[in-house]
């Protein structure tokens, strides 16, 4: 019964594997980009939707 | 450098505000009349356009498309021009955009009680509105880059990031679940058949919740939750993480909406593994969220926004743990096709989009109003009964999907099925169905006492249609030469963020998709299914006009209580000729995939007319226009045209002799019935539709039959 199930694996296996291995790649480039982001930036882009307010200070750099 | 003067168009969040709570109201009521037909068929009001099969996809075209769509365009246009610290790039764009949507929106409202459908769920509209769609998607794209490009502030905020996600991945899917053939103005075939189009579909489906009512909903909740607790988000890098950790997976798990059907077995195992993965976005997400929170919770005591901003959180968690475990194939052939999965859904419409959705309206619009919000105790009041709604209507539903799978698959010590009869299963839920209806009108309430709460707020202020702000103008970019960051050069750059973000869903949709549509060896053909009779044809297109499919399906999975029930399970090749695939997705009445020679032309004449007349009981609405309303054979032989340029082998020549052939099959049918006391005329809707439930599964069976001489 559960035959169509089975045959469709054959051959196909190197999808699952393939795919497996382009999310682990694609998890750890992410997590090393996390790493080298440095604590300044991340905290300015943190503060982003706190300054949206109507004015703003002048004299502030828009320079991260 | 002098700071820059500006103004923030107020105007067409509020515009979209209106349009959200309108919208909702009218989605939802659509959905409580839809929840009472369930238990009292006369609420289907004797009409055609009013029927369960035409106004569900309204229901729910309505509440996604109109409501939750809405409120994130409401949600973007607000947050889009303050992250960026400029104004909307062209504001005949946002009116065009504003307007343009609301437009589709009746267009869905008019078309869906006519019947004009494609069947594909939440992509029924016909291929005129899907081009409309994908014009004012575009229109919504440029306003929201241009407004990009001419920002004043150099990083883009990780709300943005989902926006951008957000309008990418939709446009993808929306084009490539359209890609139809028209036959008409009102009418077209899906380009993919069967188990192609299944899975085309379900990629859809599924990342229409993900990219529909996760990810617009993940970037205001990065935007407003910080706003409303005024204090930054827990983590950023968590933020970074989730975000790239969500698209990605999202994509590959359109498969688990297609367990034990004909799908490909390592389609189905990819679909599964990544719809488990998908928890540690979807909760790293939430965690994030609620922890955003901490050292706050004193205020959410107090604040009614941040209250429905937690239990909106808490639903998404919930939802997208159940998610992941539904998608595990033990569970799966368990809760698929019932109950349960209605109450999924409704976890994370009501919970997570509806709730988000209010809170950033109670926030927004006294801001915007410059006043304070007429009633905090009216909101108060929301939020407990729109709380109690949510329970009152999941625990009754999921009880109804957890009793009626049981039912249907108890056998007795003597290995027969315990309830052979479909109907007796429905018959049990019913209590279940009215409580849940109790609970819709109780959410509802809440959803009405927020229009109005809204509206006073509305009245006591007044509208600062133009905000005045300032701020620094952006500065060249000069060359950092020590830039060490890839991702923080990404945040300045919204095109190459967009392109990558495009690669990024179409890796998994190539490796989910093309192997299917392109490998011929994945859908094996049967000899014996042959194509459709014109007559036949008729019959399914007004199957599909009807939705049928919102009730019944039309595939048997491999489990001895559908075989015994049912007949043979299905195969991928019994469907090559379906365009569009008619699967269903839930089960309220039986699987009619093996309906075919089942029961007389007489009883099915009966059971169309008046269904009680031979099932006692039975919750199905009465369709006596079917008797009335005449075949409208004009378009029979574009339709043969159509089918045979999808690849359907009807002959060259044969739209010419089809209507003679259509003729004589009917004649036939009406004869039987005349021979069974039943007077019709051979040219009346119903005897197509009669022809069409008579083929369902019946080559199959001339296969065995061969095979066996």
């Amino acid at each position: 019964m559960f035959e169509q199930f089975t045959k469709g694996l054959s051959g196909s296996q190197v999808y699952l594997i393939s795919s497996m291995i382009v999310f682990v790649v694609f998890f750890v480039v992410v997590t090393v980009v996390l790493i080298r982001l440095k604590k300044q930036h991340i905290n300015h882009m943190g503060q982003l939707p706190l300054e949206d307010s109507t004015l703003l200070n002048p004299s502030k750099s828009l320079q991260s | 450098m002098q700071p820059e003067k500006f103004y923030y168009d107020n105007k067409i969040v509020r515009n979209f505000a209106i349009a959200t709570i309108v919208w909702g109201i009218v989605g939802m009521l659509v959905g409580l009349l839809i929840a009472v037909q369930l238990y009292h068929p006369a609420a289907n009001m004797g009409t055609q356009y009013t029927t369960f099969g035409r106004i569900r996809p309204l229901h729910t075209n309505a509440v996604i498309f109109a409501f939750v769509g809405n409120a994130i365009f409401m949600g973007v246009y607000y947050s889009l021009q303050r992250l960026l610290k400029t104004r909307m790039f062209s504001d005949v764009l946002s009116n065009i955009h504003f307007w343009g949507w609301q437009l589709i929106i009746v267009a869905a409202a008019i078309t869906l009680p006519l019947g004009l459908t494609t069947s594909h769920e939440y992509a029924e509209l016909e291929w005129p509105i899907d081009i409309a769609i994908t014009l004012i998607w575009v229109v919504f794209g440029i306003n929201m880059f241009g407004t990009i490009i001419k920002r004043r502030e150099r990083h883009l905020y990780v709300a943005i990031w989902f926006y951008i996600a957000t309008f990418v991945t939709i446009a993808v899917l929306h084009i490539c679940n359209s890609i139809e053939l028209p036959v008409s103005m009102w009418k077209s075939y899906m380009v993919y058949a069967g188990v192609q189009d299944a899975l085309v579909q379900w990629w859809y489906g599924h990342n229409a919740v993900a990219f529909f009512l996760t990810t617009p909903y993940l970037g205001m909740m990065y935007y407003f939750l910080p706003k409303m607790a005024n204090r930054p988000v827990y983590s950023y890098k968590l933020s970074i993480l989730h975000f790239w950790a969500l698209i990605f997976i999202y994509i590959w798990a359109g498969p688990h909406h297609l367990l034990y059907t004909t799908l490909p077995g390592w389609a189905q195992s990819l679909g599964v593994a990544f719809s488990v993965m998908l928890i540690a976005p979807s909760w790293g997400g939430m965690i994030n969220g609620l922890l955003t929170l901490r050292g706050a919770w004193d205020k959410v005591r107090d604040d009614v926004v941040l209250k429905f901003m937690v239990v909106g959180l808490t639903a998404y968690g919930m939802a997208t743990f159940e998610g992941p475990m539904l998608s595990l194939k033990q569970v799966n052939g368990f809760a698929h096709f019932t109950d349960w999965i209605i109450a999924h859904v409704h976890v994370g419409a009501m919970g997570w989009n509806g709730f988000l959705t209010f809170a950033i309206l109670y926030w927004l619009i006294p801001r915007i109003y410059k006043t304070e919000l007429f009633s905090k105790k009216l909101a108060s009041f929301h939020f407990w009964i729109g709380t109690l709604g949510i329970l009152f209507y999941v625990i009754p539903i999921y009880w109804a999907g957890f009793t009626q799978s049981f039912m249907l698959k108890e056998f007795t010590p003597e290995g027969i099925l315990k309830y052979p009869n479909f109907l007796e299963t429905t018959l049990r839920v019913i209590p279940m169905y009215i409580m849940r209806s109790v609970g819709g009108t109780l959410y509802l309430t809440g959803v009405i006492t927020m229009a109005y709460n809204l509206f006073r707020t509305m009245k006591q202020g007044s509208l600062a249609a133009n905000e005045a702000a300032q701020a620094m103008p952006l500065e060249p970019v000069v060359k950092e030469a020590h830039e060490h960051s890839w991702h923080r050069v990404l945040e300045r750059r919204p095109i190459q963020f967009m392109v990558l973000a495009l690669v990024v869903i179409l890796i998994g949709s190539f490796v989910e998709l093309m192997p299917t549509l392109t490998i011929k060896s994945n859908i094996p053909t049967i000899a014996s299914v042959k194509p459709y009779t014109p007559l036949e044809l008729q019959g399914r297109d007004l199957y599909i006009r009807e939705g049928c499919l919102a009730c019944h399906s039309q595939t048997v999975r491999p489990f001895r209580s559908e075989t015994e029930r049912y007949g043979e399970y299905s195969k991928a090749g019994e469907f090559v000729y379906d365009h569009p695939f008619l699967w269903g997705s839930e089960r309220k009445g039986p699987d009619l995939a093996r309906e075919g020679g089942m029961k007389s032309n007489q009883w099915h004449y009966y059971h169309l007319m008046d269904p009680r007349s031979v099932s006692q009981g039975s919750i199905m609405p009465n369709y006596d226009w079917l008797t009335s309303q005449t075949l409208d054979t004009s378009l029979t032989a574009a339709k043969i045209n159509a089918m045979r340029k999808l690849g359907v082998p009807y002959p060259v020549g044969y739209e010419k002799r089809a209507n003679a052939d259509l003729d004589k099959q009917a004649k036939g049918i009406a004869d039987d019935l005349a021979q069974n006391n039943v007077k019709v005329k051979s040219n009346k809707e119903i005897v197509a539709i009669i022809a069409y439930l008579q083929r369902l599964g019946v080559d199959i069976k001339a296969n065995k039959t061969a095979n066996n001489n």
